[in-house]
């Protein structure tokens, strides 16, 4: 009763807000009662490694075989925890008495929403429907909240995230028909045995792979299906770009590890050598080009996308230890492109800009503020002790043996975005302060109000840094199933 | 006796009770013609609903049959029917209010014939029923005497409706020449163990054509634009959804499950159907996405429908047909609410012009709210019931194998998001027009328009309800059947 309890009480706050409640105040509460469930679910998942919530397969054929069915594994609980946490700072830090309240507290949780039933679903006709239910609201958030060339951002990221969406259903249906008539299931459990028992033949899983890399790969950002990130990034509203970001991005890599790794093994091989070059691109352009940046949250919108490059070095690596350090970077993307997106929607709230050249001497006016983008900064930049170095990590062991060359071009990348991020704090914390900081009203955080969800993406951040088993944990039996052949 | 109860008959007599109430009787009475009429309409529907009202009388049996397509598809029109009388009671007829009466009765004749054409079981019955329709719709259209565009549109209806008419004759000619027969069974095994009769094939020729005047396939399309622009509203509802759903059940009773369905044929007609259906789809996609009235940008995406139907007919088989049925329910459940808000729209305006809809989403949260999510269905997004229906389309074309026709309905499939995006667009994002209408829409359209809304991502979550309905409809000529065994 858990799993459907999480995607109930945001829906009930959605419609006690459209009935009059006070937005802020009841997505709040929403978000952090859904904690509750989640630490049930958790507890079940800790105890018998699954729960399960929903009709049991049965075996006889249907014309439409989905059935809602929703489950936990090891995986999905730290998606799941990534989500719940995000979603509640993001909420937390969005700004109250923002224009039309109603409708932009109602997308963020819709956006959670989402996300949470993507990734407690189980069937994957409901897996890529939960996809969508959050994709529209980010839509409308950027292009009703947004800033900048808002509405030209958000119809590039309808464009591509559709296109994207559409590739990645042709590859959905694909796997589904090419599974002999009598196996044909939309369940990934039963899924995951069929093609366990009898593999697909070799073809069929190129054009598999291939379909699945780019549908998933364009909702990931990867080069060079990537255009739509950075600026989209940069327009949304900053509660909007952590929930975009920090967890919805997510869903492709966790698809890819989901479907494409354990139900086209071959092919995810043979395409192997494209994946690196592709994340090569990912890795050294995104790179440099975040380098070139001059507003902080472009730079922000490149160098996120820039680290999925190392989450796919994770996905081929072929090892359990690479496939952890994936989990535990996405986890630790997540949290630290949150944290970074809500310092810089503080810092653009505060000074009107977020062009570091106008920024400048914030860190003697806004000691706080200056702290948790150090933070934000330090766990992009992959200092130790903080979740993106353990995974970073993980990755590069693993995936020593099979791609020594990509390691030390992602090595290149850890230096690439210190570069950035440091350029970046230099510019906006240090120096002269500018007339934009030393304006009138220019205030730190106030207090614990605004302080709290920044103080838990950091401890949480700093958590899995220094025990990241707690992500890759309870999901190493099931990374290692989906690797035995 | 209750064979007489059939929803035809009491069709015809509520028509013409209807009249002669508006002819004859008193004042006070006549007043109350419009509630008359709305309640003869759901009567007839909810009886529609009961098993026994699909008995026929003995002596129309052999020309029409009863089964379980009839029995889908009756109440359909009838749901049809009962919207089409309800935005007539709300539609200003201007300077020809004095004929209000004939504008509710008149709808009544053509759904009696629509309801004879799907459970027609010869080609006789077939020409007959199609042109009680057409007569009706003849007068339907021109109904705004004092409108010139309502003149326009009536006498091209009228004049391509002639020319399909033409065809269909000379296609059933040929058929009678050839075959000796007009019966769909009696064909069924005139054509089996034999190859393809060069007399049969040149008739189904014609008659495809003739059908495919009915449901606007390109190149017989031409038509559709002005008339449905030109027409009362009202009316234009009927000829979107119950007219062109009509011909489409045609198509599938045809060339489906019917008189032309055998292998020999399907070979022949399996890629001029996929043509036709590419053709459809492109076109209409394309041309849509440039309109800025609404009853054309209808027409247009109504033209895309149809070719999507088209191509899940093309395919051939089971699935192809099932997934007709559950496509024609889920475009009725997404544009008779989006016609009914037009129709409103246009009472408030007084054209369907795009740019009434500026910045609507903030003045009447509720009704644009059911709007959207209507128009989003049409778009084909999950979690809404259009999203299903397109997938079972995609998929059907993936397991028949047709890759061109697949590549071309993705690329229209997304580039199809843009029609429907332009008018939430212009509803979220655009500013509100300068003379705001001192009117509100009237709270009625609050509750149908959400409770459509809601209806539409509720199938979205469960299309195993869709299906059943295919399921039901899917009942073969025994005949066929036996042909196939």
């Amino acid at each position: 009763m858990c799993l459907p309890a999480m995607l109930v009480i945001p829906l009930l706050a959605v419609g006690l807000i459209a009935l009059g409640s006070r937005p802020k105040v009841t997505a709040l509460w929403a978000s952090v009662v859904n904690c509750i469930p989640g630490c049930l679910a958790s507890g079940g998942v800790l105890r018998s490694g699954e729960i399960l919530f929903g009709p049991e397969p049965i075996p006889a054929r249907e014309v439409f075989p989905a059935k809602f069915i929703l489950g936990m594994d090891g995986l999905s609980l730290s998606m799941v925890w990534l989500t719940l946490l995000v979603t509640v700072a993001a909420i937390g830090s969005a700004q109250a008495g923002i224009k039309r309240e109603k409708e932009y507290f109602i997308c963020l949780l819709l956006i959670g929403l989402g996300a949470l039933g993507a990734f407690l679903s189980v069937d994957l006709f409901y897996f890529f429907t939960f996809h969508e239910v959050a994709l529209v609201p980010t839509f409308l958030l950027v292009g009703i909240w947004g800033q900048g060339d808002r509405a030209g951002a958000a119809w590039r990221m309808t464009v591509y995230l559709m296109l994207g969406s559409m590739v990645l259903l042709m590859g959905l249906i694909g796997l589904y028909l090419s599974l002999p008539e009598t196996a044909r299931s939309l369940d990934w459990r039963v899924l995951g045995e069929t093609v366990r028992a009898n593999p697909l033949s070799p073809g069929t899983q190129r054009i598999l792979a291939a379909l699945l890399l780019i549908g998933f790969g364009t909702l990931v950002s990867l080069v060079p299906f990537h255009s739509w990130a950075p600026g989209g990034y940069a327009s949304a509203p900053a509660p909007a770009a952590m929930l975009h970001a920090g967890v919805l991005k997510k869903f492709g890599l966790y698809g890819l590890m989901r479907v494409a790794l354990p139900m086209t093994p071959d092919g995810w091989k043979e395409i192997g050598w494209i994946v690196g070059l592709l994340l090569a691109g990912n890795i050294l352009y995104l790179g440099l080009a975040a380098l070139q940046q001059r507003d902080f949250r472009w730079l922000l919108g490149f160098s996120s996308a820039m680290h999925m490059g190392t989450v796919f070095l994770g996905l081929i690596s072929g090892t359990v230890l690479g496939l952890a350090g994936a989990l535990t970077l996405m986890v630790g993307h997540g949290l630290s492109a949150a944290l970074g997106f809500a310092v810089a929607g503080e810092i653009s709230r505060r000074t009107g800009t977020s062009w570091m050249q106008d920024l400048g001497g914030l860190a003697q006016r806004a000691p706080k503020l200056w702290f948790y983008l150090m933070v934000a900064a330090m766990a992009s930049m992959g200092l130790p002790g903080l979740a993106n170095f353990a995974g970073e990590i993980m990755i590069f062991f693993g995936a020593w043996a099979a791609h020594p060359g990509l390691v030390g071009i992602a090595a290149w990348g850890v230096v690439l975005s210190a570069v950035a991020m440091l350029r970046a704090v230099r510019a906006i914390a240090f120096g002269a302060m500018s007339p934009a900081v030393s304006a009138e009203g220019v205030a730190d955080l106030q207090g614990i109000r605004e302080t709290w969800p920044l103080a838990a993406l950091s401890l949480a951040l700093l958590l899995v840094g220094i025990v990241p088993l707690v992500v890759y944990g309870p999901a190493q039996p099931v990374l290692e199933r989906l690797l035995t052949p | 006796m209750s064979a007489w109860f059939c929803p035809e008959i009491l069709l015809t007599l509520a028509g013409v009770g209807l009249i002669l109430v508006d002819t004859l009787a008193p004042e006070q009475v006549r007043r109350r013609t419009p509630l008359l009429a709305l309640l003869a309409a759901m009567g007839i529907l909810g009886w529609s609903l009961w098993p026994e009202s699909r008995a026929l009388p003995t002596s129309w049996l052999s020309l029409f049959i009863s089964d379980g397509l009839a029995a889908v598809f009756k109440p359909f029109f009838l749901f049809c029917l009962v919207a089409v009388v309800g935005m007539a009671t709300r539609y200003r007829l201007e300077a020809d209010e004095a004929v209000r009466g004939e504008f509710l009765a008149l709808p009544f004749f053509p759904t009696a014939g629509l309801c004879l054409l799907v459970s027609a079981r010869d080609f006789l019955a077939v020409f007959v029923a199609l042109e009680l329709v057409s007569i009706s719709l003849y007068l339907l259209t021109a109904f705004h005497r004092t409108k010139p565009a309502s003149l326009e549109a009536g006498i091209k209806l009228l004049v391509m409706g002639g020319l399909s008419t033409g065809f269909l004759v000379m296609g059933i000619a040929w058929l009678y020449a050839g075959a000796g027969t007009t019966e769909f069974s009696k064909l069924l095994l005139t054509q089996a163990g034999t190859g393809a009769n060069p007399a049969v094939l040149m008739a189904a020729g014609l008659i495809l054509a003739g059908i495919g005047f009915k449901v606007a396939a390109v190149p017989f399309h031409a038509w559709a634009p002005d008339v449905y622009e030109g027409s009362p509203t009202p009316v234009t509802a009927f000829l979107a959804v119950a007219s062109k759903a009509a011909g489409l059940i045609l198509l599938l009773r045809v060339f489906g499950i019917g008189a032309f369905a055998l292998e020999s044929m399907g070979e022949f007609f399996r890629p001029i159907l996929l043509t036709l259906g590419i053709a459809t789809v492109t076109l209409g996609t394309l041309a849509a996405l440039p309109q800025r009235d609404f009853k054309r940008l209808l027409a247009y995406s109504g033209i895309a429908h149809a070719g999507f139907m088209i191509l899940a007919l093309g395919t051939g088989g089971e699935g192809g047909v099932g997934t007709v049925v559950a496509y024609l329910w889920a475009y009725l459940l997404a544009s008779l609410p989006v016609l009914l808000f037009v129709n409103e729209m246009e009472r408030l305006h007084g054209s369907t012009d795009l740019r009434h809809l500026d910045g609507i989403g903030r003045r009447e949260p509720g009704p644009s709210l059911g709007f959207t999510l209507c128009l989003l269905s049409m778009a084909g997004l999950p979690p809404l019931v259009g999203f299903p229906v397109k997938l079972a389309v995609l998929a059907n074309l993936w397991n028949a194998g047709e890759r061109p026709a697949l590549v071309v309905a993705v690329i229209m499939a997304v580039a199809g998001l843009g029609i429907y995006l332009t008018p939430i667009r212009a509803m979220y994002w655009e500013r509100e027009a300068d003379a705001i209408p001192a009117r509100r829409f009237p709270p009625f359209l609050f509750w149908v328009m959400v409770m459509a809304g809601l209806l539409n991502v509720w199938l979205g979550f469960q299309p195993q309800e869709l299906v059943r309905l295919a399921e039901k409809s899917l009942s073969p000529l025994p005949v066929l059947e036996a042909i196939r065994e």
